[in-house]
Formats: C-alpha cells, sequence, structure tokens
C-alpha cells in the first residue's frame, strides 16, 4: 500500500482543506443575525409572516390560580383567602393584588382561566402541561417521568434551523418533563444554569473560557485545522458521520467568532435601566436573557422558575417572595418584547402544572387542584386584553370554554406553525401522533 | 466538486496499487440470452378473473431484466385467455390456452386454465372487502382506524378485528354506510368516491375495480364469510431475489393461496414498501424503480397482515473478477463468508487497518477505554505477527470489560431509578457488572432473568420484574431484548410489518401470567423497600378482544407441556436456551456484532421481521451456529469477530465500496459514546472527573444511573434518565457537543490541570517534538508524521506561547478533531 496516500500525508494542504473541516455548510449564525436584522427592517409590525419563538416560564410546583389571575372576592372567606382584587388596565377584568405591573399590561394578556385537567400529582402533571400528553400510568409527586417529547423538543426536531445555537434552551435547568424522548439526545435543551444577575455570569459553552483569550482562540482553531487531518468522505453516499461532525463544528466556531453572537450571550452589556426594569434578581434577570437568546434566534427558552408548591403560608410567601418577582420580571419582558417589536413574533407562555384547592387548609396553604388553574399567554398575535373562558363562583372547576391540556398544546404548536396532529415515529417503528386530539383554544387566534 | 476529484484522485492511486494487473471487466450491452417466465401455469377461478405473468430476461453477469412489457405475448385460444396490457392474463371462457411469449429469438410459455366459479361464489368481507379498505388506507392508523375513529366512523388497526369493522360498517349508523337495494347509494361509497366531501379525499374512483366489487359485496347481501370459505394461508412475493442494473424497474406479483388450494393474483390489493427508497423505491401498484446507487435492500408486500419482501442487488456496473476474491486473505470463516458475500455484490473490501488502528478500535470496542501512550508504543515496536489477537486476549481479561459491557446491558434492562428505587437499580448494575465478570454463559445470563425470584434488594434480574409489572409489560421487553422481536404493535392489533398476531403476543405474555410481587410495590420516587418476586399459580392472561384465556406458547414454538405448580418461565427460558432455538442466539450475535461495526446484520438490532432481512445472513447463522457450539461463550464470539480480517478493515473507502453503508465491507465510523468519550479525555488528560455519590477516581463507566449529573454525558447524549425505559441512546454528532468540547470551562480546566499530562510533560526534560509525540500516542495511539510534529511545534515558538500554554492548546486541539471523537 502507498504509504503516502494511505496517510494522506502527501496531500496538498490546499486540497486536504478541501476534503476536510475548510467548509461549513448552511447558513451561519452571523448570516442569521443579518437576516433578521433585514426582516425587522422589512417586516416590522407584519406580524403573521415572522417565526414564532417562545418563551414558556414554568411555575414548577403549581401555582395558585386565586391569588394570580382568577381571584374570587365574592367566595366565603376560607376560599378567597386574604389578599384583594385589583383592577387592571382592561375595564372589567381583575387580577390578584400581588400582580399590579401584569395588571398593568393586561390589555397585552391573554389569561386562560379554564384549562383543567385530572392529574393532581406533580409528576403527572409536570408531564401533561409541558408535553401535552397524560403519563400512559399514575405518577406520583416525586416522580421525574418522561413519556413524550416536550414542547421545546418538538420545537427543536422541527426547526433545523442549523444556525448554530442550539434550538431549545432551558435555564437554570431542565424542568421535569422538558426532555426529547423518542427524538433523541440532540433535542434535549441545552441547559443555562447560574444566576445571570451576578457578576461574574457565562452563557457556558458558547462563550470563551475566561482564561483563553480571542488570540489564543484563533492558534487553537489554526492549529486543529491543520491537524484533524483524518480524510473526509463528503459524497453523500458514504453517509460519513464526520460530515456532521465539521458541519458543527463550523456552527460552533461562527457562534464564538462573531462578535454579534458573543454580545447577544452577554447579559452585561443590557443598560443598568433595562436591567433594573426586569429586576435585579434572578428570575427577572433570565427572563433578559431569555430575551437575548430568542433575538438570536433560539426557538424555544423554558425559564424554569420554582417554589410554587404552597401547601403551608401560602399569602404571605406569594405576596412577599414569589409575585413581585413574577410581577415585575414578566411585565417587563412583555413591554421590553413590545417596544422592540418582538412581541408579535415571541409566544409568552406562564404555567405550572395545576392550580390550587379552594379551601385553605389548616396550615394556611392551598393543594393540589388540577380541576383549574390560569395560565396566562401572550404575544404571538394572540389578541391582548382577554379573559378566556372561566371557574364557577367559588373557583373550583373550569366552567365556561373549558379547554384540555391538549387544546393547550395545540393552540401552542400551532402558534409556532407546527402541524400538532402529525404523527412522529418512535424508535420500535410506532407511529405516535404529536398531540392526541385537542384543538387550538379559538379566542388565541384572532 | 472539487472535492470529489480529489476524492475520485485518492482512489485512482488506491485502487490500482489494491487491483494490480486484474482489472474488472466492464459489462457489456445487455442483452438477453433466456427468459423465464413466472409462473409456468396459471388456473384461473371463473370467468373475468385476472392473473398476472412477469417474464424475466437474463442477461451476462448474472443479472435479470423485467422484459414483460416489450416480450410479445400471444395467448394461442384467445376466447379462453386472453392477454391484456404488461402481462395480465384474463378468463374469457371455460377452458385451456397456451400463452407463448418471446423476447429476442428466445422463447417461453405458459399453460392457462379456467375453471368455472362455484355454484354460489360469492364476494364474502373477510376475503374480498377488507383488502380493498386496507389498500385504500381506510383502516391506516391516522385515518378510520384511529383510537376513536373519524367522525364516527372506527375500524381497526390493518384490519386485526375483522368482526368489529363489519359490525362498523354493516350494523351502525342506522346501515346507512351500505344500502343493498341501492349499492351506489351506500355511504361507504359515495365517500370514498368524493360524491359527497371527505376529509380523507379520493379513495377510488366510481366505476373502478374496488368499487365494482363493493358494489357487487353490498348488493350480494353483505356477506361476512361463507360456510365453508376458504382461508388465506399464505402470499408470496415474485422475484424472491434478483441483480438489477442500476435505473431499471420492476413489476412484482403477489399471490396468495388459500386453505381450498386456489391461488390469486392479488397484486392490486397488496401494499408495497421499500426498506431503502434511494436504492430501490416501489409504487402503489408494486413497480420498482432501482436507483443508481450500488447496494442491496429489500422491497416489502404486505396482504391481510401477511408479508413477504423481494429482494434487490444492485452490483457495480463492473464485474470484478472471481479471482480477486479468492486472492484476499482469510483469517477464519468469519472472513470466507462475508467475501462470498462481497463477491455475489460486487464489493471489494477495503485494506486491512493500520496497527494503530486496530489497537484504538479494539480497545475502544472491547473495554471502552483508550490505550495508553505506554501501551501504544509497545503494540507499534512489537514486530511479531501475532501481536493482534495477543491484544485481544489482553483486552478480554482487562478489568475494564466488565464494566463496559455491564453499562451496555444496562442501557437495556436497567429501570429509573425514580420508579423502582435507588437501591433496586444499584442491585441489578451490580448484578450486571458481576455477570460479565465472571464471563458467565450467556444462556445461564439470561436464564437467571427470565427466571427471576426473590427480593428486589438481592437478586439483580428480579428488578426487571419490579420495573415491568404486567405480563405484557414483561413480554414485550423480554421478545426485543433476548428474541430481537419487537411485538409492542401486536399488542393492540396484529403487526403491521410481521406475520405477529395478537395471538402470538398474548400466548407470549401467557408465560409471565404467574409472576406475583409481595411488599411496597412501586412508590416513586424512592420506592425505600424492597419488593419480593416469585411464583404462584393463578393469574390468567386474556386475549383483549376475544378475552380467551391464553395458554403459553413461545413465538412460532409448539405449546410446551407446563405440569401443574411449575412456573411456566422454565419453560421458556428452556425454548430460549434450546441450541435450535431460531431467535437467541442469533438477537444476541448480531446486538454484539452491531457493538463492533455500528450497525447489525439486521437493523435496528433488536427488529428482527421477514421484512428487515439480514445481510450477511450466511454469517450471522455460521456466527450463531458458533456462539452455540462453544456454550454461548460471549468472549469467545467477541474474540472470533476481533480476530477475524473483517473487522479489521479501514474506514477509508476504495472505488468499489465507498456506497457501502451496511456490508461491513469497510469500516464504519462511530462517535464514541458519552462514557466512553469522557473517560477517554480523562485519560488523555490524565485527571479524573467527579460524579455525585462515587468514590474519587471513579470512571463514567461505573457511574450506574443516568441521574447521576453530568453536562459531558448529557451533551453526547446517553439515555434520558426519566424515561420509561431509560434506554435510548444517541450518538448523532451536535453543535451542543462541539461548543462543549471547544469552550467549556471543565474541559479546559483538565488540560491545564496541575496535575495533568500536560503539566507534567512541561515539567519533564522531553523536547518539543517528544511532547508532541506522547500527546499523539495518547489521542490517536500513533506518532505524528514528521509534518504534524512541525506544524505542532509552530506554536511552541510563538512569541505569546509558554511552553505550558502551547502543549496545551495541541492537546486543545486534538480533542476537537474527528480522529479523537470518532472511532476509525
Amino acid at each position: 500500500m502507498n504509504e503516502l496516500t494511505r496517510n494522506c500525508a502527501g496531500m496538498p494542504r490546499r486540497d486536504f482543506l478541501q476534503l476536510g473541516i475548510g467548509a461549513t455548510f448552511g447558513l451561519g449564525l452571523v448570516d442569521i443575525l443579518r437576516l433578521r436584522a433585514k426582516a425587522s427592517e422589512t417586516l416590522a409590525g407584519t406580524a403573521n409572516r415572522k417565526l414564532v419563538n417562545c418563551i414558556l416560564i414554568w411555575m414548577d410546583g403549581g401555582p395558585s390560580h386565586y391569588e394570580t389571575f382568577d381571584p374570587k372576592p365574592d367566595a366565603p372567606k376560607e376560599i378567597r383567602g386574604e389578599l384583594d382584587p385589583i383592577k387592571t388596565s382592561v375595564p372589567g377584568i381583575h387580577f390578584c393584588e400581588t400582580v399590579p405591573k401584569l395588571a398593568g399590561v393586561a390589555d397585552k394578556l391573554a389569561i386562560v382561566r379554564s384549562i383543567c385537567h385530572r392529574d393532581p400529582n406533580h409528576g403527572g402533571g409536570n408531564h401533561y402541561m409541558m408535553t401535552g400528553a397524560p403519563t400512559p400510568v399514575p405518577v406520583n409527586c416525586g416522580a421525574f417521568v418522561t413519556f413524550h417529547p416536550s414542547f421545546g423538543s418538538v420545537v427543536s426536531f422541527e426547526r433545523e434551523v442549523g444556525n448554530g445555537v442550539p434550538a431549545y434552551m432551558s435555564l437554570p435547568r431542565m424542568s421535569r418533563s422538558g426532555g426529547p424522548n423518542f427524538l433523541g439526545a440532540q433535542h434535549a435543551p441545552f441547559v443555562i444554569d447560574g444566576n445571570p444577575d451576578q457578576k461574574k455570569f457565562r452563557v457556558r459553552d458558547v462563550v470563551l473560557p475566561d482564561s483563553i483569550s480571542e488570540g489564543r482562540a484563533a492558534t487553537r482553531q489554526e492549529l486543529r485545522r491543520s491537524l484533524d487531518r483524518m480524510l473526509r468522505l463528503n459524497e453523500a453516499v458514504a453517509a460519513d458521520p464526520v460530515v456532521s461532525f465539521d458541519k458543527y463544528y463550523g456552527q460552533g466556531i461562527d457562534l464564538v467568532t462573531s462578535p454579534e453572537a458573543q454580545a447577544a450571550f452577554d447579559i452585561h452589556r443590557e443598560s443598568e435601566s433595562v436591567r433594573e426594569q426586569y429586576g435585579r434578581n434572578d428570575f427577572g434577570q433570565r427572563l433578559l436573557l431569555c430575551r437575548r437568546l430568542v433575538e438570536v434566534g433560539v426557538s424555544f427558552v423554558t425559564c424554569y422558575y420554582g417554589g410554587w408548591d404552597h401547601h403551608t403560608n401560602i399569602f404571605k410567601s406569594l405576596k412577599e417572595k414569589h409575585l413581585p418577582k413574577f410581577d415585575q420580571g414578566i411585565a417587563a419582558l412583555i413591554t421590553d418584547l413590545d417596544q422592540r417589536g418582538l412581541l408579535d413574533s415571541t409566544l409568552v407562555i406562564a404555567l405550572g402544572e395545576f392550580g390550587r384547592t379552594p379551601k385553605i387548609n389548616k396550615d394556611v396553604g392551598r393543594d393540589h387542584w388540577p380541576h383549574a388553574m390560569s395560565v396566562l399567554m401572550s404575544g404571538a398575535g394572540i389578541p391582548g386584553g382577554q379573559v378566556i373562558g372561566a371557574t364557577d363562583s367559588k373557583g373550583y372547576y373550569a366552567s365556561e370554554n373549558i379547554y384540555s391540556p391538549e387544546d393547550f398544546a395545540c393552540s401552542l404548536y400551532k402558534k409556532m406553525g407546527i402541524d400538532p396532529h402529525q404523527v412522529l415515529h418512535k424508535n420500535t417503528g410506532r407511529p405516535v401522533q404529536l398531540v392526541n386530539g385537542g384543538k387550538p383554544i379559538k379566542e388565541l387566534f384572532a | 466538486m472539487m472535492k470529489n476529484i480529489n476524492l475520485l484522485r485518492f482512489f485512482a492511486v488506491m485502487v490500482a496499487s489494491v487491483l494490480h494487473d486484474t482489472p474488472a471487466v466492464e459489462v457489456k450491452e445487455d442483452s438477453i440470452r433466456s427468459i423465464a417466465v413466472f409462473p409456468e401455469e396459471i388456473t384461473l377461478v371463473g370467468v373475468g378473473s385476472v392473473h398476472r405473468i412477469s417474464v424475466t430476461g437474463g442477461m451476462e453477469g448474472g443479472f435479470e431484466a423485467d422484459v414483460t412489457q416489450s416480450a410479445e405475448i400471444m395467448s394461442e385460444n384467445p376466447e379462453v385467455a386472453a392477454v391484456e396490457n404488461d402481462g395480465v392474463v384474463k378468463a374469457v371462457s371455460i377452458g385451456t390456452s397456451k400463452i407463448s411469449i418471446s423476447k429476442d429469438g428466445v422463447f417461453a410459455n405458459v399453460f392457462v386454465r379456467v375453471e368455472p366459479a362455484p355454484e354460489k361464489m360469492q364476494l364474502s368481507f373477510v376475503n374480498d372487502v377488507l383488502p380493498i379498505l386496507s389498500k385504500a388506507g381506510c383502516n391506516a392508523g391516522k385515518c378510520h382506524a384511529k383510537p376513536d375513529g373519524q367522525n364516527g366512523f372506527k375500524l381497526s388497526v390493518f384490519a386485526y378485528d375483522p368482526k368489529s369493522d363489519y359490525r362498523e360498517i354493516v350494523k351502525d349508523a342506522r346501515g346507512r354506510r351500505v344500502f343493498p337495494a341501492l349499492p351506489e347509494e351506500s355511504l361507504i361509497l359515495r365517500k370514498a368516491t368524493l360524491a359527497i366531501p371527505h376529509e380523507g379525499g379520493e379513495r377510488f374512483a366510481r366505476g373502478s375495480k374496488p368499487y365494482q366489487r363493493l358494489v357487487e359485496w353490498i348488493s350480494g347481501g353483505l356477506p361476512y364469510s361463507d360456510e365453508g370459505d376458504s382461508s388465506l394461508e399464505g402470499i408470496e412475493l415474485f422475484p424472491v431475489e434478483r441483480r438489477f442494473r442500476k435505473g431499471s424497474s420492476q413489476q412484482l406479483l403477489v399471490r396468495a393461496r388459500y386453505s381450498d388450494g386456489t391461488i390469486r393474483d392479488v397484486t392490486e390489493l397488496a401494499e408495497f414498501s421499500s426498506n431503502d427508497k434511494e436504492t430501490a423505491s416501489v409504487d402503489e401498484t408494486g413497480r420498482v424503480s432501482v436507483g443508481s446507487l450500488i447496494g442491496e435492500t429489500a422491497v416489502i408486500a404486505r396482504f391481510m397482515g401477511l408479508v413477504d419482501v423481494s429482494r434487490v442487488i444492485v452490483p457495480p456496473d463492473r464485474i470484478l473478477p472471481e479471482s480477486l476474491f479468492a486472492a484476499l486473505p482469510a483469517h477464519s470463516f468469519v472472513d470466507r463468508l462475508a467475501y462470498e458475500w462481497f463477491r455475489k455484490l460486487g464489493l471489494y473490501p477495503s485494506e486491512i487497518c493500520t496497527d494503530s488502528e486496530f489497537l484504538r478500535r479494539a480497545s475502544l470496542d472491547l473495554i471502552g477505554v483508550l490505550p495508553t501512550p505506554e501501551e501504544a508504543r509497545s503494540f507499534l515496536e512489537d514486530r511479531s505477527g501475532e501481536k493482534r489477537r495477543r491484544l485481544v486476549e489482553r483486552l478480554l481479561d482487562h478489568p475494564a470489560y466488565a464494566d463496559y459491557w455491564a453499562g451496555k446491558w444496562a442501557d437495556l434492562i436497567r429501570p429509573n431509578p425514580d420508579r423502582v428505587g435507588v437501591k433496586s437499580v444499584y442491585v441489578l448494575d451490580q448484578w450486571l457488572r458481576e455477570s460479565f465478570r465472571q464471563n458467565k454463559p450467556y444462556d445461564a445470563m439470561i436464564r437467571e432473568v427470565v427466571t427471576a425470584q426473590g427480593s428486589t434488594h438481592r437478586v439483580g434480574p428480579t428488578v426487571v420484574f419490579r420495573d415491568r409489572r404486567t405480563p405484557e409489560d414483561v413480554s414485550t421487553l423480554m421478545s426485543q431484548v433476548f428474541l430481537g422481536v419487537r411485538m409492542e404493535c401486536a399488542r393492540c392489533h396484529h403487526h403491521p410489518n410481521e406475520k405477529w398476531s395478537q395471538d402470538d403476543f398474548y400466548q407470549f405474555a401467557a408465560f409471565f401470567g404467574e409472576v406475583k410481587r409481595k411488599g411496597t410495590g412501586v412508590s416513586p420516587p424512592i420506592s425505600g423497600d424492597f419488593e419480593v418476586i416469585y411464583h404462584g399459580s393463578g393469574g390468567q392472561v386474556k386475549h383483549p378482544v376475544s378475552s380467551e384465556i391464553m395458554k403459553p406458547k413461545p413465538l412460532d414454538g409448539p405449546f410446551p407441556s407446563i405440569p401443574d405448580g411449575s412456573d411456566p418461565r422454565g419453560n421458556l427460558a428452556d425454548w430460549m436456551c434450546q441450541p435450535e432455538n431460531p431467535y437467541f442466539a442469533r438477537a444476541l450475535v448480531n446486538r454484539i456484532w452491531g457493538e463492533f461495526f455500528g450497525r447489525g446484520f439486521v437493523d435496528p438490532v433488536d427488529d428482527f421481521r421477514a421484512s428487515n432481512p439480514a445481510v450477511h445472513e450466511p454469517l450471522l447463522s455460521a456466527l450463531a451456529e458458533d456462539f452455540v457450539n462453544h456454550r454461548y461463550d460471549l468472549k469467545h464470539l467477541m474474540r472470533t469477530i476481533l480476530e477475524s480480517r473483517i473487522y479489521q478493515l479501514s474506514s477509508l473507502p476504495n472505488e468499489y465500496n465507498l456506497s457501502d453503508t451496511r456490508n461491513f465491507s469497510r469500516s464504519y465510523r462511530r462517535r464514541l459514546p458519552a462514557e466512553v468519550l469522557l473517560d477517554a479525555v480523562g485519560a488523555v488528560t490524565q485527571t479524573e472527573s467527579r460524579f455525585q455519590g462515587l468514590a474519587a477516581g471513579a470512571t463514567a463507566r461505573e457511574t450506574w444511573n443516568y441521574k447521576i449529573s453530568s453536562e459531558f454525558m448529557d451533551a453526547f447524549g446517553r439515555p434520558n434518565s426519566s424515561s420509561d425505559c431509560p434506554c435510548e441512546r444517541d450518538l448523532k454528532p451536535s453543535v451542543v457537543q462541539a461548543l462543549h468540547m471547544m469552550n467549556s470551562d471543565s474541559l479546559q480546566d483538565r488540560i491545564a490541570d496541575s496535575n495533568g499530562r500536560v503539566r507534567a510533560l512541561v515539567e519533564s526534560s522531553r523536547g518539543t517534538n517528544e511532547i508532541i509525540g506522547e500527546l499523539y500516542l495518547a489521542t490517536f495511539s500513533r506518532y505524528p508524521t514528521p509534518e504534524e510534529s512541525s506544524l505542532a511545534s509552530r506554536v511552541y515558538a510563538s512569541p505569546d506561547s509558554s511552553r505550558q500554554t502551547a502543549t496545551e492548546d495541541v492537546l486543545w486541539a486534538l480533542l476537537n478533531t474527528a480522529e479523537f471523537v470518532f472511532n476509525h
């Protein structure tokens, strides 16, 4: 055997580069950024043609509908609780006093008060509301399960935009049922942990390690380019997995060497006043980062926010601890997206796995209650200033225009341009309907 | 385009050296040397019935072509049997006729007999109507066979429940669906022909053949089936196997055999699909179009729950001389059988791989560990002839062997700890590791799983029964993992691509009907306490449609006699572990082969079925037999495979096998699995990973559940810990992986670690080239070429670099190459 060709050592370097890793494929992030800039020039304000991205705020534990968007001032004391309703910017709609800032932007919100299901466990409820599919077996509260791909994973699967940015991200952790299931690990969320409110915060992996300067990174890339000499089989018929390895490295390098992309991940470039608007706390700054991420084309971002399982001391905890952050952050996000002309192309959702029991328990808490819950939705062409559906006068059950988690899932997918009733295939070849039944919630599509 | 030109230039050099002075023979202009007709005799029952004939022309080089359309086909007695377009013979009156066929001066005959139809021959729902509805797609999973049907009309998936379908059509909707008084007013006809709006569109035209048959059936009084009606016994697809020229086409012929001995041409009612559309596609009429690729695939015909396949082989246009294959060195029967397969397909295998490649590949494949620089050096310097063989022995005795293979099996049967409890999972994991440590005979090991009894906190394999709590759930796992047969579909309906029926499934499930459980059950998330799995009589498995109580019966096997009071699982294990079992050893051999080659003979490795035929069938059978003859010794099997020359082929293709992606005529590059890659990073950097709950120094292959967090392993795809079961592994590259390898803090920290390899090299007295050489041995198990050495050393000369940063940079670069991330 000819030693020269065998090792490819004798090949001229130029040829080698053409065979090997010199080329990048498809649209790079930088192209996408450019296209986006162009798109916002020409399409500003014309909603429907834009690709919709989604920011989903996951309130793990199950937030109370009473203390957020469905107050029941006329219910008996043991049900209505200690807090009062307030007026919103939309006449006739009342929220709980805990969310004054959201009340101020109610004209941009659609609150669905009538989504309900029957699974009172965290494990099962999480799964149902994160995937649109109920668990096939009962799943208890502590369980982390996945039987069906999550919304984010499906969006990643559907949108192979290949711009070098993972399509599905989750902050600061993955939600319980937020995994890809049979869609495969490449559609698992890219998790950005850490607290963006801290000075040292960086988005992991998409920026250089602290100790590596740009110059040194360039040296490394040049070295890598010259030392990666494995022969590539670029012919499609050879099905060489190294070709897609190169594609992804190309995208990754674009991401790291593009000043625009690097700026997008750097929350510290945001003005102090904007950072203040979102709230100088972990949740607020995460929402701000979410906005920056959808701006660079991340299709689906889950912002996980736990601690809503208020079996005890619900009023104090919600009013003093959770809802101020929640209220400020989401109101700021919606206002900010709107001012930047991004609200039409961004679907904002806040929800948990279920609502909470009408009767206040002995520990001044409310327990799990899937028969009623409130889901906040905004953007992506959703007509604002509306409440969809209703619960009965005491807040026990959804009673008007009742919707299922499947209906919710269909709405989400439809907003994102994905056919909710398409058939996917498990790795066993078994066909699975993305959403089993359900219809989009009509009030969200005016 | 430049890329292709360069690659071809590369081939030109390589192939010339491979083929020496025996160039391939170019196949000359096609000329028909012989013709053959299928079938040679036809019996048509009833005037009007039809049967297709297929004319095959034989050409040079063993190629065959469908020449039905260009041949001259004449009936000697057209008043009895007329020849219509495309070789369709139609019965005109009772009698016999000879059909003569000629093509390019060669001749053949077919004898036709037309018999009268029986006195009262009428169409039946089961034999005539259901096939039409299936072909029209009415009972597809996304149409009327959805769980709730479609618009109030519900059929069973692929007609698995004919009685209920009959009820639905004839009795429901107040009889509107069929209207015997005015058949053409029947709803099913008006909908299907779009006479009234139909979401599913037009399924067939008014007046078409299916339409006429339905009209006939409706006006005939809607018979379900006749007393003494013949039942369908089997189908056959013609041709069974054929060598095609690129770009040619073939009309398939599907014949159904009935219990009364009649044979019908059901091509029009069969459904067709291709396993690989690029090699050969097939349309709904059964016409195969061969593409422009070299390869082989199977085309499948399905008719009323039965399947048959036609094998399509597309060899290169040039025929390689036999002497070329005869000259290839064969290490054992494995190579001899493989070469025979290559010869048939016209694939010339790649060269044997280099020592470095073999060392790295064998180590990664057998123990999931990269060779150390010392091991690499001593292997490369070893001049003895037997060194590859000795390496395989050394690896089989390596302590990492058990961990590596236990991990593979954990992917298959280890449950989610949130479901069965952490301790149960740990006990199962330990049992797996111990089984591989002892090199337990495979039959004994699986018998322990199938018949497991005892506490889930003591007896590892019982945990499978803690997780899988019904006979049905156990069955799907056992049949798929240990027999390579996916039965899940047959749980709810007849398997769409296979012969398996619900009877088969529930008879198999009945083996697990008497498994009992005592204890705390499952109470996620912790399932803290144990459960005892034992056998106790009583416990029935019923057929979900007929409610009949099922007797245990293995797949395609006889009913075993099970003594009263004994555990039927023992009989199942006996059947599985019989030397002549048609599934057990083959499934295992295929799985192990898949681990070493990136795909199985049958792929996916656990999906054996007629419609997914194996490549290298003779080799698969021979390896399975050899495995059984060696008492199910896993190490023997692995040794046999690794010592073969076919395992040792280079991953670089030649002119003849570039497009071969499944016959193993070259080695296929595979990305390292998450655990292996992480351990490789640890070995190369000489740093330790840290895993929560495991001792310092633990390796990724020792992590015993997927809840143990690791950004690295999540990026590179390990089964999702929350899945039920956590058993799907993704080996595709992704941008997240590239980003993580390039930019993660933890990787940078490991490269620069003050106790790591880089620091040790920097502080040693070695020169730059020696350092570079050491890094190459650690990552690629080879020495750098002089050119690589000089390219790498340039960074040391840069004023911006120190010896430390330059060494870090070189190692960083090597870790981010394909040569490191892939097994090749």
